[in-house]
Parts: structure tokens; sequence; C-alpha cells
């Protein structure tokens, strides 16, 4: 299988610890991909708004571009770019609608585009949990994790193909497969970040994460584990935003599933981009060694 | 043959688009009509008169009615020629009315339309032979199948009737769903109070034999006459001798089985009683959870049974009973809530369904009807209920609305309010449906008086809060608000389908269903009650949600059908009936494999095997006239030659 | 009747009374207007509806016929409308080849409260009919002869069949033959190049069992009227029958249609290495008094016909159906002699059909019209198969019902075949007896192999090949997996 890479823009700038971390695990699994050549906006924000035909013939061109270098698949980190992949590919099937695009394109669109799918699908269609948890050289196990999707990833439910759109459970099992024991069944897994209304209504924004936040901090989680660029940076950056709408302090380290994947992997820390969380995440780091530590020492003692 | 020929006005519903007189006209230039007109309102008493008349004076030996749908009037008629001396079948009927004159406005194509529909209903005729049904004896018992508030008033006053009533039921005790009812709305009056002594009724009445634990396996045969094997389960108890004591259950050491009675909100013991009041009152034994059955170690009820009626070695038995008619009362289950995954999918113990909360009301319920949250066993101050919790709901293929939940949640909130007087609920409601007497009045009475909230939205979301109660979060539409509420317990109104097992029941009493199981009725404003197959007749809920003075109102009405069929000593057959020509039969048995209802047999005729109609059997949809190669077999009044006539009227090169 | 003049079109519907005939009240009810072209005959049930009453509507001039019933599951009579559906759907692949556009017939369901989708159906029908335009006549068809190109690549070696162990076959009919009243075979008939039935009562009968590729006959034909269900139960006798492989196929037809007892009937069976056309060898020998002599090679005969020898060879002269035969052997049979051939390859589409597929519909129209103009209505075709079990009770001889005349025409010729080939539908096995037994030639059997062919496409099913199996026009499934619904 030819796999192509979609990073989308956010993995160049505001969540290159994403892309960072994905690129370690898939190295350390040894999932090559190669990154798509002249890659353009997938036409999430402000394109999608305007035009959906502009939209679809960004993600048409994407598609195009991985064909031109033999991809039969492509893969990104980012639920928003891959919805945006899925719904141009889709929407593509009509006939008309694909008259319109074509006519905003260089060249007439292909018939047979390339499938798309996320990093994390493409991980766990690869790799079954022997498989992950041969590479893992320190388990997550005691580590308390809240694992989040966030509202994009598991919807539409037909789309993204990620089972019940409600309680999807892909990164559970990835973590697992690197030792995780004590994952929170975390109810509100697929609820909205807020990160939409961040700009136009702050407050609103800071109403829903602070939920996420609170609960996870309530359920006693060391981290809350995410898998969109949007979700992190919401829960990360505006944590101190969110706390004070709360009238509470959070102290929640957010880490993609990936940076937590790379640690049970034995990576360096900077090299999964740990070191640009704002909310620290040495205690989750610490109490992962820690825990290791103490398990060795047991099987130790008892040899 | 002479032909009359009667072409109806209507008024101006025919004759305002279709030129009845000349099309009267016209008729007389068809074969063997010696005799048309045109008549304003033939199904009125002169219009019916005028045709006697004609029969007489012209000596017709058939008649053709141009008017309005057969499926209208076609009775109707037949009555009126058979009453001037003419067999009812030597008459056919034009649709000139739904199928002409109402659908387009054009006089010369409609009055052309019209002219060639009458000369089909001539050339049928013409091949028409009179027909005659036959008498049969009919065994005057009924067989009602399902033991809730439905089936239990249809047997009680098919049993007054004096008509012998074998009623089965597949728990082990009646009483349905209203036995697990604590109150009723909108009066809120004692559930068992006043189910109670109707289910006593049916224990005492010498007319009434009751199977309960058991199902129906199989019936055949026809109105009149059905035979019905029943399955009687195995309860490993001899109910001959059990008394319903009750000391087995005392003493039965098994005592973690999920409590089926209780919607599994209690534990029980592997020997049980379902409840004090459970009609038949007597025990059986769950053979999953028993420790005789399964470790074959245990035998401590036959140990104390003071009568001896434990007998661990109990087989299903299969008795048949033959009747003449059959009340299908099965009733409803809830839908499986658990496909909504953001209402937990089931995981929290303090989402419950209503019925389950209905036995924490109820006084003989697993809590002495003290509410209590299944997690804790404390008592909630919020309780937030859901209606519509898999009623109209599309995304999830149930667009049908459960109809009863709307009141019977109002009736839950008050009688939340009445056993905690600090509590304070919420109902998320889509509209509030309380179409019944004193409903609405009772809606209203739940918001004013007893302060429950009612909020207009759906809930997005249920979760824990980690503090041990729950936020749902919904949407209240009235105020285009976002909302939350923290609460104890969350009840949902889950919507309702056909009992399970409807369908494989629909399949042996060959009557149709809906997409949700419900069965199909005769008429939808006209014959609720009857279906399409003769002798078969529904009360309750499986025909489609009902709240309870509805089922049994249906109970009724299907004893009143009941008791009017058997009124007569003898039926008759719809002649309407497949025949087979001896001399024509070649006993190739392709009629035999196509029949739906076994109603052709092989038989030795002088020597030679002939295929052999069984009249009463026989439902008169003629697969097999159009499966028979050489024409052996004809369906009377839609034989080959009367629907080839047709064809051939039509279609002339 | 005639229709209104450049106004409307002959469209003929079936309704069933309980669900599409009540949608057509309904949609009347409402007022919905509709075309006034329509006209409706009231049926019970779909399943009431016999394919030959569309097949006479369409051969007397309608220009279309629709039909409707209630949906799936919906039945009345719970499985009219299965049956209804596989038959229909026969029906409506089937026209094609007899040169009739099949969207002149449609059939769909309304149930009784759909009153809107009548409507609808009814307008977009007649709209479609309107589109097609008046249904080309018979009478104005130019009659067209064609001749189809029958050599073909057989799927295994044909051979003379001289080196099968008849002598082994012999003697096992002898050692048997006291406990069977008879037992069909051939023998040389009125020359060496001809064979007729033998029937073996006694072992000296047995000697006069011949094999070879002169064995054309059909010897299935002859058990219905000795075993048939028809027989009156003490005329029934337990008989023998010597088999081809397709032979073979007949009788498990029969078995599978319980026409026949498996107790009454024994099977012997040789491996068969093609049969003649006997048709294209007489035209090749021409005039003649007498044939001298046969002498069989490896690949053929020598026929020598008044001195002079004509040579045969059975892969130029063989019989349509022999190179795709696939089952040489009769597997089912109870005394096998001699090894099946290895087959290699798939079927071809036979001749006939080949040449009607590549036509246009108005050649195919035209070209029935100029075959079945020759058709003498003797019945050879039907009285050769050996499926027609109804024989002197055929609907095409009799008054009760009385779906075809004998008037002398070329419609009611027509008719005749298209029903004797309805009637074969899901059951025929392509033995080829119809068209063999034919005095004028006619090529029956195409009709037959597209009907064969919409069976295997449909219901996945081959008949004559299991007796376990029921021929699936006399059942349904709920769910058909390759009847596609389509839209009106």
């Amino acid at each position: 299988m030819n796999i192509g890479y979609y990073p989308g823009c956010s993995a160049k700038g505001s969540s290159l610890d994403y892309e960072l971390s994905s690129a370690a695990v898939c190295r350390e699994l040894g999932l090559v991909s190669s990154e798509i050549t002249d890659w353009n906006c997938c036409g999430s924000t402000p394109a999608h708004a305007i035009s959906s035909e502009l939209s679809a013939a960004l993600c048409t061109r994407n598609l195009m571009q991985a064909s031109k270098q033999g991809a039969d698949v492509v893969m990104t980190p980012c639920p928003s770019c891959l919805s945006n992949l899925l719904h141009a590919k889709e929407r593509m099937k009509n006939p008309e609608f694909r008259k319109r695009v074509d006519e905003l394109l260089d060249e007439p669109s292909k018939e047979d585009l390339p499938e798309a799918t996320s990093v994390m699908q493409m991980i766990g269609r690869m790799y079954n949990t022997g498989q992950i948890a041969a590479h893992v050289k320190m388990s997550l196990a005691g580590l308390r994790i809240a694992p989040y999707y966030g509202c994009l990833m598991s919807r539409p439910a037909d789309l993204m193909n990620f089972g019940d759109p409600e309680n999807p459970t892909l990164m559970e099992s990835l973590l697992a497969a690197c030792g995780a024991t004590d994952i929170l069944d975390f109810p509100l897994k697929t609820e909205c970040c807020g990160a939409a209304s961040g700009i136009p209504h702050r407050p609103l924004s800071s109403v829903n994460s602070g939920r996420i936040l609170e609960l996870a901090t309530r359920m006693e989680a060391d981290c809350i584990a995410v898998c969109c660029p949007l979700c992190q940076m919401n829960l990360d950056l505006r944590q101190k935003q969110a706390g004070r709408q709360a009238k509470t302090r959070f102290d929640m380290p957010v880490l993609y599933y990936t940076q937590l994947m790379g640690l049970a992997f034995g990576c360096d820390e900077k090299e999964l981009g740990l070191d640009k969380l704002i909310a620290r995440p040495d205690k989750v780091v610490d109490k992962i060694k820690a825990l290791n530590t103490a398990v060795r020492e047991a099987q130790g003692g008892k040899a | 043959m002479r032909i009359g020929v009667f072409v109806c006005h209507c008024g101006s519903n025919i004759a305002g688009t279709v030129d009845c007189k000349a099309a009267a006209e016209s008729a007389l230039a068809l074969p063997d009509v010696v005799y048309a007109t045109d008549l304003m309102y033939t199904c009125a008493e002169p219009g019916q008169a005028a045709i006697e008349q004609a029969i007489h004076d012209y000596n017709l030996t058939g008649v053709v009615v141009a008017s309005c749908s057969p499926r209208m009037h076609e009775p109707t008629f037949r009555r009126t020629v058979e009453r001037a001396g003419l067999n009812r079948y030597m008459f056919e009927m034009a649709n000139i009315r739904e199928h002409v004159s109402w659908i387009g406005k054009d006089m010369v194509a409609n009055t052309n339309k019209a002219c060639e529909l009458i000369g089909m209903a001539v050339a049928k005729l013409r091949n028409n032979r009179p027909l005659y049904a036959q008498r049969f004896d009919i065994t005057k018992s009924v067989l009602v199948i399902g033991g809730g508030v439905a089936g239990i008033q249809a047997a009680l006053d098919c049993a007054d009737g004096g008509i012998p009533v074998i009623l089965v039921e597949k728990e082990p005790t009646i009483g349905g769903k209203m036995a697990k009812l604590d109150k009723t709305f909108p009066t809120v009056d004692c559930s068992a109070c006043i189910l109670g002594p109707k289910m006593v009724d049916v224990a005492q009445h010498p007319n009434i034999t009751l199977y309960a634990c058991s199902e129906v396996d199989d019936i055949t045969g026809y109105v009149g006459n059905f035979d019905v094997k029943i399955r009687r389960k195995a309860t490993y108890v001899d109910w001959s001798k059990c008394t319903g004591c009750g000391t087995c259950t005392e003493k039965c050491p098994s005592k973690k089985v999920p409590d089926r009675f209780n919607e599994n909100m209690g534990l029980t013991t592997a020997i049980n009683i379902p409840f004090p009041q459970a009609i038949p009152k007597r025990a059986s034994i769950n053979p999953q959870y028993c420790r005789k059955l399964t470790t074959g170690k245990c035998g401590i009820c036959a140990k104390v049974c003071p009568t001896k009626a434990i007998d661990y070695t109990m087989k299903d038995e299969i008795i048949t009973v033959k009747v003449g008619s059959v009340i299908a009362a099965t009733g409803y289950d809830l839908m499986d809530w658990t496909v909504y995954q953001e209402y937990g999918g089931g995981k929290y113990p303090d989402v419950i369904t209503s019925l389950q909360y209905e036995r924490l009301l109820n006084a003989s319920g697993p809590t002495g009807g003290h509410i209590v949250r299944p997690s804790d066993g404390k008592e909630p101050k919020k309780v937030v209920f859901i209606q519509c919790v898999g009623s109209r709901d599309k995304s999830i293929g149930r667009p049908l609305c459960s109809g009863f939940c709307c009141m019977y949640t109002a009736k839950q909130a008050v009688l939340t309010k009445d056993h905690i007087p600090d509590s304070q609920s919420y109902v998320f409601y889509m509209d509030i449906r309380a179409v019944g007497k004193l409903y609405d009045e009772f809606t209203r009475r739940a918001i004013e008086e007893y302060g429950t909230e009612y909020i207009r939205g759906r809930v997005s979301k249920i979760y824990p809060d980690g503090n041990g109660q729950y936020v749902v979060c919904g949407v209240d539409t009235l105020l285009g608000q976002r909302i939350e509420v923290t609460c104890d317990l969350v009840v949902l109104a889950v919507g309702i389908e056909a009992s399970h097992g409807a369908s494989h029941l629909a399949e042996k009493l060959r009557i149709s269903y809906d997409q949700y199981g419900f069965f199909l009725e005769g008429h939808p404003k006209l014959r609720p009650v009857e279906t399409n197959t003769a002798g078969v007749f529904l009360a309750g809920v499986c025909q489609g949600t009902k709240d309870i003075p509805s089922s049994v109102a249906q109970g009724s009405a299907a004893a009143a059908k009941v008791l009017a069929l058997f009124s007569r000593d003898k039926l008759e057959n719809d002649p309407q009936i497949a025949h087979v020509n001896p001399a024509r039969c070649v006993a190739c048995g392709k009629c035999i494999r196509c029949c739906p209802f076994g109603a052709i047999k092989e038989e030795t005729f002088r020597g030679q095997l002939k295929a052999k109609v069984i009249d009463t059997v026989c439902q008169g949809c003629g697969i097999c006239t159009s499966t028979c190669p050489q024409g052996a077999i004809q369906l009377s009044h839609a034989t080959d030659n009367e629907i080839l006539a047709e064809v051939n009227l039509l279609c002339q090169y | 009747m005639p229709v209104l003049e450049g106004k409307e079109l002959r469209i003929v519907a079936f309704l069933c009374n309980w669900c599409s005939y009540g949608g057509a009240d309904t949609a009347g009810v409402a007022r919905a207007t509709q075309p006034t072209d329509l006209r409706i005959i009231r049926v019970p049930c779909s399943g009431r509806i016999d394919p030959l009453f569309v097949l006479r509507a369409l051969l007397n001039g309608a220009d279309g016929v629709l039909i409707s019933g209630c949906h799936p599951n919906d039945c009345h009579y719970s499985a009219g409308n299965f049956y209804a559906r596989r038959r229909l759907e026969v029906l409506k692949q089937f026209l094609p080849i007899l040169g009739i556009d099949d969207r002149r017939f449609e059939y769909t369901w309304v149930s009784a409260s759909e009153g809107q989708r009548w409507q609808q159906v009814v307008t977009s029908f007649t709209q479609r009919i309107h589109e097609l335009g008046p249904a080309p006549r018979l009478e104005d068809a130019e009659p067209l002869l064609e001749m189809a190109d029958m050599a073909l690549k057989p799927l295994r070696p044909l051979g003379t069949g001289q080196k099968a162990p008849l002598d082994e076959l012999k003697a096992c009919i002898k050692s048997k033959i006291k406990d069977l009243d008879v037992v069909i075979g051939w023998q040389q008939g009125y020359d060496a190049a001809h064979t007729v039935p033998l029937f073996m009562r006694t072992e000296e009968d047995v000697d006069r069992l011949v094999w070879g590729p002169f064995n054309v006959n059909n010897p299935a034909t002859y058990v219905n009227e000795m075993i048939g269900k028809a027989v009156p139960l003490d005329k029934v006798k337990k008989i023998g029958v010597v088999v081809k492989g397709c032979d073979s196929r007949s009788i498990v037809e029969m078995l599978q249609e319980k026409l026949i007892d498996k107790d009454n009937i024994v099977l012997f069976a040789l491996p068969c290495e093609g049969t003649f056309d006997m048709a294209r060898i007489d035209r090749e020998l021409g005039r003649y008094s007498k044939i001298d002599k046969v002498e069989y090679d490896e690949a053929g005969v020598t026929i020598t016909a008044d001195g002079t020898p004509h040579r045969f060879c059975i892969t130029d002269y063989a019989q349509g159906k022999c190179y795709n035969c696939s089952m040489p052997l009769a597997k089912d049979a109870d005394d096998i002699f001699g090894t099946a051939p290895e087959i290699t390859g798939t079927p071809s589409t036979p001749p006939e059909l080949a040449m009607l597929d590549a036509m246009t519909l108005e050649q195919r129209f035209s070209f029935w019209k100029g075959e079945m103009d020759r058709c003498l209505r003797c019945y050879a075709c039907r009285n050769a198969c050996p499926l027609c079990v109804c024989k002197d009770y055929c609907i095409a001889e009799t008054r009760e019902p009385h779906f075809i005349s004998q008037e002398w025409n070329v419609r009611e010729k027509i008719y005749f075949q298209y029903i004797h080939a309805m009637h074969l539908a899901g059951r025929c096995t392509l033995c080829g007896e119809c068209q063999r037994a034919c005095p004028v030639g006619i090529p029956i059997l195409a009709l037959r192999q597209q009907l064969v062919r919409i069976i295997g496409q449909l219901f996945d099913y081959k008949s004559g090949m299991d007796s376990t199996a029921t021929p699936p026009l006399l059942c349904y499934k709920v769910e058909e997996t390759n009847i596609k619904q389509r839209e009106l």
C-alpha cells in the first residue's frame, strides 16, 4: 500500500508537536508514508463556509496530487482535514457538483481518487495489539487517561467510519496496546470542546472546554488524550481562560495520543514535542517513569 | 344470457364528467345486453328497487352496475340481485367513479373509458357462473393469545358469553404490563386494585382454561376450525399439586437471579412466584439458575415442598386444541434503548426505563415502593424524565409515536412528588400528546400543582458528573437555549415495539404486520378489530399503540366479534375458491407446491391421482390457477376465461 | 374496442384487489388527476396473474401492460406477490428476445393507502408508453428468415462412442430385466444411419441395443406416459432407461417436479461423445434411395448413400447442444459404465440465441413473424418434449380455458409457441427435442435458451441437475438477490 501523508496547515504551526509525535510513532512502528508534494489548505476554515465547491476543489487537488505520486490512500492526523477530504470525495460523486468543481481546477478531476483516512485509523488498520505492544519500552499501565476525540473525529458516522459516533473506541485500544490499564470511560469524549466559538463567543467556548476539564479533573485523570489539533489548543492553551470562567484553576495536561504512544515507545521527549505543551506534562512523564520503575523493582525483587 | 346495465350518476359525482346516458345507450350494443339505463343514485333505495324491477320486467339473468368501486358497494348490489332471485355472482361492477369521473375532466375521454369498462364488465359477466356457498360446522371455542389486560378482557367477555376460552400466556402469570404498573393515569388509581379482581375472575371462570408459561407452536385450519398446538414450557413444578404457599421460594439457595417481573430491578430466587397476586399463583423454576438443574446438587425445594410438586425431569409438553376463532393480544415490548450511546447505552445504573421506575414506585416492587437510586440506594431529590427515547426518532428508524408515554411520564412525575415531597422533577418532551378524556387536565396538574418542570427539547447527552450525580444536557427550544440539569436519577420513556416473536405468530396466523411488527387490521377505520384472515381478531397494543382503556375496549370489541361469529351454528364459505377439473388434471402437483395455505391435496379419483381443493381452507388467491399449465384448476369468479374475456375485449389487434 | 384515435393508447393494467386496486380507489377519492388511457382488470392477487395474460394482451395489440400488487411481505395471501415477482420478472426479461420492447411491460407494488403513488405510477407509465408510441403490429412486420451458424467449439473432444463399454451395459441390463417391465434404449432404424427407440422386454431385445452418434432421441420422452402421475395407479410400471447425460437431466427434472417416483425407474448410463444434427446430415446427403453402409472411425462416420460416400466429422455435424454439453455421462444414474471426459472451458452462447442477440428488436420481431408463419401447429415440438406432461390436456387445444383459438394466423401460431416456452420456464433442460422434431425447422429452441439464460442469471439455477431442488418458479425468496426493483 502506497500511503500519502497530508499534514494539514496546523501540523506545520500550532500543532507541530502532533506532527512530530505522529512521525515518531510511525517511524517506530515502521509505517512508511510520503508527504504529498505541493499540498494546499484543505479548505476547512474559510473556504467551506463560503463555497462547498471551493472547499471540494481544494481537497480534490490534494487527492490528485497524492494520486500523481502513486498513493492509493491518504492519511492525515487532523480530523477536520479528514472530514473535508471525505466530504469532498462524497460530493464529487454528484456529476453536476463535479462539473462545477472542475471549473475551479487546473485540470479535470479524476474519477478514482485515493481513499482518505486518519493516522489513527491507519495505525489501527495496519497493526494489531501484539504488534504495537512489541514496541513498548515503558508501559502506560497505571496512568489514568481520559480519552477525548472531540466532536469531529467520529461524525458524521457513515463518512468517518469510527463505529458508533457517540462512543468511538479506537484510541482506547491503541493506548491499551501501549499497556494503559486505567483508561477512563470518559462520557464527554465526543462532546464539543468549543473551539469553533473561540473567536466569536469566547465564554461559550470556555464553558465547553471547562466542562471537559472539570470532569476529567473530577475523575482524577492524569491527563487528557486528544487527537485533534483544535481540541488540543483549546483545552491546553485556553485552560486558564476556562478556569477563570469556572472559577477554578485547572492543571490538566492535554497530550496527543501519539505523544503518549511515543512515550510508551521510549521516544525522546523533545522529539515528541512535549516542550510545546502549555499545561506541563512533567507529572505525566514522571508518573509513567515511576510506575515502570516500581514494576521493574518489584520484578527484580522477586527475581 | 340476458344482461341489464345500470349506469349510476352518483349525483354529479359521475355525471359531472361522464355522459351517463350515452354510456348506457352504448351498452345496448354489447352482446347479450337487453336492457340499459342510467339512474341518479343506484345504491339508494329507489335505485336498488329499479334494478329489482328491471330483473323481473326483462327476465334478466345478469346485472352490471357502472358506478363506484366494487370495494365500496359490491356487497350491496349482490344483495340486491339476490333479492330479485339471481345468484349473487351473476353480477359485475364497472368502476366509473374512482377510476374515471374523479380522476379527469375530459368528458369525451371519460365517457369512452366508461363505455369500455362497462364492456369489460359485460364480457366478464358472460363468462360468470352461479356460485353457491357451502355450509360447514364450527367449533365454538376461542383461543386468546396473550394474558395482558386486553386478552383478559377479551377472554372474560367471551367466557361470559358462554364460549369456552383457551387463554395462552407465555409468562408464568397473566396480567401483562398492567400488572407491573403502580398507578394508572389520569385517575391515579392503583393498577393492581383494578386489574387484580379481573385476573382472579380469569382463574375462577368455568369457561376459561388458562395455560401460563405456554406459547402457540402452530396453527392450521380456517375460520370455525383451527387446530392449535400449544407448547407448555417446562416449569419443573407440577401445577396441579402446587398450592403457591411459597415455602420453596423462601428456602431456595440460588438467590441471585435477575427478577424479570421487576424488570431486573431486583433479585429473586431460582424457584419463584412472580408477585403475590400472580395468576396462576404457582411456582416455577428458572432452569438457568436452578442449582439442581445446572449442577445436579441441591434439591432443597423438592424437600421442603409440602405437596411434593417439584419435578426436575419435566419436559415441554405439546397439547392440541380445536378452536373456531383466535384473538391475538400479544401486547408490546420496549425497544432496545441501549442504541442511545449518548444516554450511556445502558452503562449508568441510575439511567432507567419508565417501566423499571414503575417497579420502584410499586409497593410490591423490589424496594417496597420506596424510590431509591439503583446505584447507591439513596433517595433521589432531582429526577429527570426524558420522553420519546426511541419514539419519533427517524435517526434510528422509529418515526412512530408510542402514544401513552406523555401520560405516564406526567403520572410518574406526580407520583415522584407524592413519594418525595421535597423532590423536583424535570420532563424533556417534544410535544405533549394528551388526547384522552381528562388527559390534558392531568398533565396541567402535573405542571401547575406538582411543579414539574417541563422543558421542550431533546437531550443530547447524559453523563455522570463524578460527584455521584448525572448531568443531563439538552436544549430548551422554547427559550432557544442550551440547558443542563444536574440530577440524581434519569427515567427514560422508552419507545414500544410489538412484542418479541409477534412476527412469527403473524406468519402462523397468516396475518400481516407493519415494519414495527404490529399486526395489520382489516381496515384502518372500519375494521379495526378484524384481520384479513377470517376468524382472527386483534386486541390491545399488538395492533398499534393504545392506553389501558382503549386496550380494554378493543378486548371487548374482539369478544363481540367472536360472539357474533358464533351466533350461527354453521358458517358459509366464500365460494370464490379454486376448483379442479379432474378431467384435465394430470396430477403434476405444481399447484400443491405453490399453495400458500396447503389447501390442495392429492387424491385418487377413479384410479388416477388428481389434485383436490379443500374448500374450507382455500382462500381464493388463484396462485394455483396461474401455475397450472393446462388450466385444470380454476379460481371461481376469476377464471382464465373470465379474465381473458376482459383482455380480449380491450385488445382486439 | 378502439382506443380514442390519436389521443389514447391501449394500456391494460392488472391490479390485485387488496392493495393496488384499493390504491387506485384511494387516488380517485383524492381526485388525483391521471391520464385516461389505462384500463384496469381486477384480480384477487398478483399471484393470480398468468404471464400468458400479458403475452395475450401484447400480441393482441396492447401498447403497454402494467401490473401492480401488494408490496412484498404485505400480500393478503402472504406469498402471492412473491410468486408473481419471479414469474413477471422472467416474462419481462423474455420479451426482448421476442422482439417486444420490455418497457411496454412493467410490474410494481402499490398499497391501498398509496393513492399518490398510484397517480404517479399511472402517469409515468402512460407517459412512457406514449413516448414509445403505438406497439408494432405483426401484420406490418416484414418476415425475416435467417439461419444460425451452428459450428462451435466443444467443451470436450467429440467422437463416435464406439469404444464405450456397451457390452458391459448389455450384461447389466440383462441381469436386471426380469425385475423391470421395460427398458428404453435405441436400435437401428430403417437404415444404418438412423436409430429408433428400442423397448427391451427380453434378453434377446437387449442384444439389439446400439450406442453411437445416431442415438439422437431423448428416451425420457416416453417416461411420463409409463410411470407419470397421470397413469392409472394399477398401470404404473417399473422401467429402465438408457441415458446420455442430457437425457438424464430430463429425468432428474421429472423427479424434481415429483412427476415420477424414483422407485419406478432405473437409469443406465454410458458416456456420450456427441450426437449428429440429423437435419444437417440429411441436407448434405440430399436425395437418395438407399443407405448402403455406415463406417465409423474415431472422429466421424462415412455414410455411403446410393454408392456415394459422404464423410461427416462429428465436430462439424454435432447437435448444437453437444458443443455446450458439460455432462456427457449421467451422474445420477443407477448403473454407470465408462468414465466421463474432462470438461475444459465454459459454455458459449448457443448459436440460435447468439443470432437473435445480434439482432435489433425490430429484426427479432420480423424474424419470429417469418419463422412462425411456417408453423403448422402440428404439435410435434410439444409431443417430443419430455417435460410437456399435459399432452392431451394442453391448453392449445381446449376452450376450457380458452387461451388460444384455432384460427390460422401467425398471431395464434406465435402465441402457441410462446405458451409452450413459458410453460417450460425454469424447467427446460435444453434437450432440444422440440426443435429436432419440428418438421419445418423453426429454431424454437432459441426461446428456451433465452429462458434458461434468464433463469440462470436470476436464480443461479440450472434445471435437471439436482432431484431435491425446487424449480425456481414454484418457490420464492422473501428477499430476491438478483431481482432489482425498478422505480416507476
